[in-house]
């Protein structure tokens, strides 16, 4: 137990000498902290007085702090009242400026009002009108409010009522001195008084009155011109055209009023005022124009000349050849002439007016709209105006009377048609291209393009209904060829006598009228289209400016005269055809029938017997040339040509029909084949162009003709680039069975 | 050359106001013109349209109908391929004049010009003339006869495409194509589309 108790105490006494050791420790250490401390302590203290001292000066700094915002907010403040001042600042100016404005008005009122009644007592209206001018520029309304701001309110309702007086006063008297003006005809005052009205406002009656002072000076002049042009005597150099000079004069004045006031206008009165004013003179213009027009219908007799042109053109249709009065061309010649003239003259007045008055809208209006409604307004102004309606009445009539002159014209024409012996044709020719030339150059003249055309269609008409059917029934009657067809020739001239066309005479003035015919025919195919291109050239010159569907009608009018030169080509195959029946088959025939006259089956010593003599196709050519040289000379060379073309034709054609009715041998053959190629070669000599194509079909029957032997046409049939055969072979297999010294089982074995 | 192979003039008639001018406006460019002002003299327009895959150049001509202006509209009768006679349905008096124009046709057209009796405005409340007394006046005067509106675009294309139809057949089937060096002339002096004509080297 003891022991027990002796190691639990000595296990306790281990665990306290422990617990001491550490307790002792721990003090050495509690101690070493306190030694640390107290060392600490005086810092400690001193930093503590530090800070005491501190906390004072954090207490100011929080309030300056406070301070400083406030400030801030108050400038916020105050920089809103500023920005607000300024505004105020500047409506304020405003007003002054306002109040200056009004001022000036005032003190201007003022002036006004007492200078305007001076210069009206002084008779100084410029400077009067330039008060009131100066008054109208013030805003009334505000001029009625400054009053009432305004201590002394009577005094500037005086003013502006004094003013208002004198401006109606000014009105008056400025009227009444404008029409003063007019009747003393005191042009330097109707000037003064028209540069007045402005200053008033009274534009529009300023224009209006100035205009009608224009008018009335317009009227006497053109009475005055219309007196001596109905007083001219008739030797007088201008008789003929004065009616035309007196619508120059009047134009040419209505130009110089235009021209000499549009500057005065524009000035005093601004741009854009000329539509109004020329609307007013086209007034005066179109009752002048008319008055000249009804004289020169009366004195001309147009009516009278016009009326009897319709009723010969319904008897002519109602083909009751009975006398109607007819008139010399000539005579209304001398009338077209004045007409074109009239009708270019109101062409370049419209077009006088139209490009000033576009000028004007051009620089006074900018909008895209404005401007589109006044040039419709001008547009209506011009189209709906007498003078143009007078424009068409002279277009019209010019039409009726030169579409009788070009066909009364061209009538005498033909009816006083003289062969003209130099140059193949008769005179019609000549004198109705000259006619037709002349007629289209005058209504290029008029200036108007719907009138060239009028007169190129009609051109047409007459060229293609008068002219050719002339020239078409000279053909009819046809070629007598003299001794072989007497009866023919007989017939021809019998119905000629019976229908007037022809006195009785011999069968060679009936020739001769067939050959110019034909020759007429010819040259005017030239004529037609000479003249084509020199119309088209003319008008160019004459109407600069034309758009693509002016053009575009021009040209399809023009169109209408090569349909003419289709018509001519009709009349000259025409001609030809009758040529052929009379004149040409009926002797080549018994000529090329010879051939069938003629052995073709030769020996040697026959061959050079045909040779030595006269061979058929020499007396052929003999014939031939004769026959040709008859026309020769008569015919213009491309008539010559188709006369050689078409007998080419004919010979050639009758040659083939008489070689497939005869037969052949070696030698015979070769006789062919060399007379062919000598004809052709004659004709070759008598033409411009080629005639071997004609000769194709002929010149290859002699070609088989002329083969040695059957197989020999291999040479010629089959292989690439050898004739371009005009024969088709059962033509061939025909024509060699015509060689009696070819086998037929030759021939039918031959491939092709 | 052009590549059209037929050519053919057509020409309006009748009394001013009676729509001419709409309906050649209305064909060629598809539009009704807001009131523009009367025609002067004749008014030139071109339309190319295709009949059986062949292009046909109408050429349209259209006139005034006041009678100062005759004397330039008579001038395009006489090469017209086909003439529209046209009239208002609502107003009388364009329907009086009808005899009128047709003399003046006669006097003036070929004998072989196609005829086209129109009846224009049929849009209107206020008809005048009933369609069978212009079907009726047609077939007495041998026309063809159809009723349009400019406005509506009613028959004007079914009214031209029908006269190129009938110009086309007329010449292909009356005048069949002379092989002429010269000119590709289809009818005579109708639908010349001629390629050496002097004027040929305007184009
Ligand atoms: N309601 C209606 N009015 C039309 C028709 N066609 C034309 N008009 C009117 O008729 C007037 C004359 O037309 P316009 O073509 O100038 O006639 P034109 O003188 O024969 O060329 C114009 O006011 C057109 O608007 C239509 O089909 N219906
Ligand atoms: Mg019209």
């Amino acid at each position: 137990m003891e022991d027990d108790t002796k190691t639990r105490f000595a296990e306790k006494h281990q665990d306290l000498q422990q617990e001491l050791d550490k307790l002792k420790s721990q003090e050495e250490e509690l101690f070493k902290e306190m030694q640390s401390f107290i060392t600490q302590k005086s810092h400690v203290d001193a930093k503590i007085k530090t800070l005491g001292k501190i906390v004072p000066t954090l207490k100011n700094l929080k309030l300056e702090a406070q301070t400083l915002v406030n400030t801030i907010h108050d400038i916020a403040e105050s920089s809103e009242t500023i920005s607000n001042k300024v505004r105020n600042l500047d409506r304020a100016r405003s007003r002054v400026e306002e109040c200056q404005q009004r001022v000036g008005d005032l003190i201007d009122l003022e002036l006004c009002s007492q200078g305007v009644q001076t210069a009206i007592l002084n008779e100084d209206y410029e400077k009067g009108a330039g008060h009131v001018h100066r008054f109208l520029s013030m805003d009334q309304s505000l001029l009625q409010r400054t009053a009432t701001d305004v201590e002394n309110i009577s005094s500037v309702l005086k003013a502006v009522r004094t003013l208002q007086d004198a401006a109606s006063q000014l009105r008056t008297i400025v009227q009444h001195k404008f029409d003063e003006a007019v009747k003393m005809e005191d042009l330097g005052s109707v000037e003064r008084f028209f540069k007045i009205f402005p200053l008033l406002g009274m534009h529009d009656e300023g224009i209006t009155k100035f205009c009608n002072y224009l008018c009335g000076k317009l009227e006497e002049t053109a009475q005055k011109n219309l007196h001596t042009a109905l007083n001219t005597s008739l030797s007088d150099k201008r008789y003929n055209v004065i009616y035309a000079d007196t619508l120059t004069l009047l134009f040419e004045g209505l130009a110089r009023i235009i021209d000499i006031h549009q500057p005065l206008v524009e000035t005093y009165y601004g741009p854009g005022r000329l539509l109004s004013a020329v609307s007013l003179l086209q007034k005066e213009c179109d009752k002048q124009v008319k008055r000249i027009i009804i004289e020169f219908n009366k004195h001309r007799q147009v009516n009278k000349k016009i009326n009897q042109i319709t009723e010969i053109g319904k008897m002519s249709n109602s083909s009751s050849f009975s006398k109607i009065e007819k008139f010399d061309p000539k005579e209304v010649d001398i009338l077209i002439q004045e007409i074109t003239i009239m009708h270019v003259r109101v062409e370049l007045y419209i077009k006088f007016i139209r490009r000033k008055v576009l000028g004007d809208i051009e620089i006074s209006t900018a909008v895209a709209e404005e401007r589109i409604k006044s040039i419709a307004a001008l547009d209506k102004l011009i189209n709906s105006s007498d003078l143009s309606r007078s424009k068409h009445e002279l277009l019209s009539h010019y039409l009726q009377l030169e579409q009788y002159f070009m066909e009364e014209s061209v009538s005498k024409a033909v009816s006083m048609d003289t062969p003209d012996n130099s140059q193949h044709t008769s005179s019609m020719v000549d004198d109705t291209f000259f006619i037709i030339r002349k007629c289209i150059r005058r209504a290029i003249s008029s200036g108007s393009l719907d009138g060239i055309c009028a007169i190129i269609n009609n051109a047409c008409g007459v060229l293609e209904n008068d002219f050719c059917a002339i020239l078409r029934g000279r053909l009819r009657q046809g070629y007598p060829s003299g001794y072989l067809d007497l009866t023919q020739a007989y017939n021809v001239l019998q119905t000629s006598i019976q229908q007037g066309r022809l006195q009785p005479g011999d069968t060679e003035q009936i020739r001769t009228a067939f050959i110019i015919a034909l020759n007429n025919a010819d040259a005017s195919t030239e004529y037609v289209e000479t003249l084509c291109d020199s119309v088209l050239y003319d008008v160019q010159q004459a109407i600069p400016n034309m758009n693509t569907n002016e053009r575009g009608k021009l040209e399809s009018c023009l169109s209408g005269l090569s349909s003419v030169i289709t018509n001519l080509r009709d009349v000259i195959e025409y001609g030809m055809q009758q040529l052929r029946a009379s004149a040409i088959k009926p002797r080549i025939s018994p000529w090329v029938d010879s051939f069938l006259n003629i052995n073709h089956q030769l020996s040697e010593d026959e061959l050079s017997e045909y040779e030595a003599g006269e061979s058929f196709v020499q007396t052929l050519i003999m014939n031939l040339d004769s026959l040709l040289s008859s026309f020769k000379e008569s015919l213009t060379s491309s008539n010559y040509d188709g006369l050689v073309k078409m007998l080419t034709t004919e010979v050639t054609a009758r040659l083939e029909k008489v070689i497939l009715k005869s037969t052949f041998n070696r030698l015979g053959g070769l006789v062919l084949d060399k007379e062919v190629r000598a004809l052709a070669s004659y004709l070759t000599t008598t033409t411009t162009w080629s005639v071997r194509d004609k000769f194709a079909r002929v010149t290859q029957i002699a070609t088989i003709l002329n083969l040695e032997r059957v197989s020999e046409i291999s040479d010629y049939y089959g292989n690439e680039g050898s004739l371009t055969w005009r024969l088709s072979p059962p033509e061939i297999r025909t024509i060699m069975g015509l060689r009696s010294d070819f086998k037929s089982d030759d021939v039918r074995r031959l491939k092709l | 050359m052009e590549d059209f192979k037929f050519l053919f003039k057509v020409v309006l008639v009748g009394n001013a106001g009676v729509g001419k001018t709409c309906l050649v406006r209305r064909f060629t460019q598809g539009l009704f013109p807001p009131g523009q002002g009367a025609t002067i003299g004749v008014d030139f327009m071109i339309k190319t349209v295709e009949v059986d895959n062949e292009k046909v150049k109408l050429q349209i001509w259209d006139t005034a109908g006041q009678e100062r202006f005759r004397s330039i509209t008579q001038s395009y009768y006489r090469s017209a391929h086909a003439l529209i006679l046209v009239y208002d349905i609502s107003c009388q008096p364009t329907f009086d004049c009808l005899p009128d124009w047709l003399r003046e046709i006669e006097e003036y057209a070929s004998s072989k010009v196609l005829r086209v009796l129109v009846g224009n405005k049929i849009d209107r409340e206020d008809r005048e003339i009933p369609t069978v007394v212009g079907e009726d006046f047609a077939a007495r005067h041998n026309m063809y006869f159809l009723e349009t509106s400019a406005k509506e675009a009613e028959n004007v294309e079914r009214l031209f495409m029908k006269i190129a139809e009938d110009l086309m057949q007329q010449a292909r089937s009356k005048d069949l194509p002379r092989y002429d060096s010269n000119t590709t002339n289809i009818s005579g002096r109708t639908s010349a589309v001629s390629d050496n004509s002097c004027c040929s080297k305007l184009a």
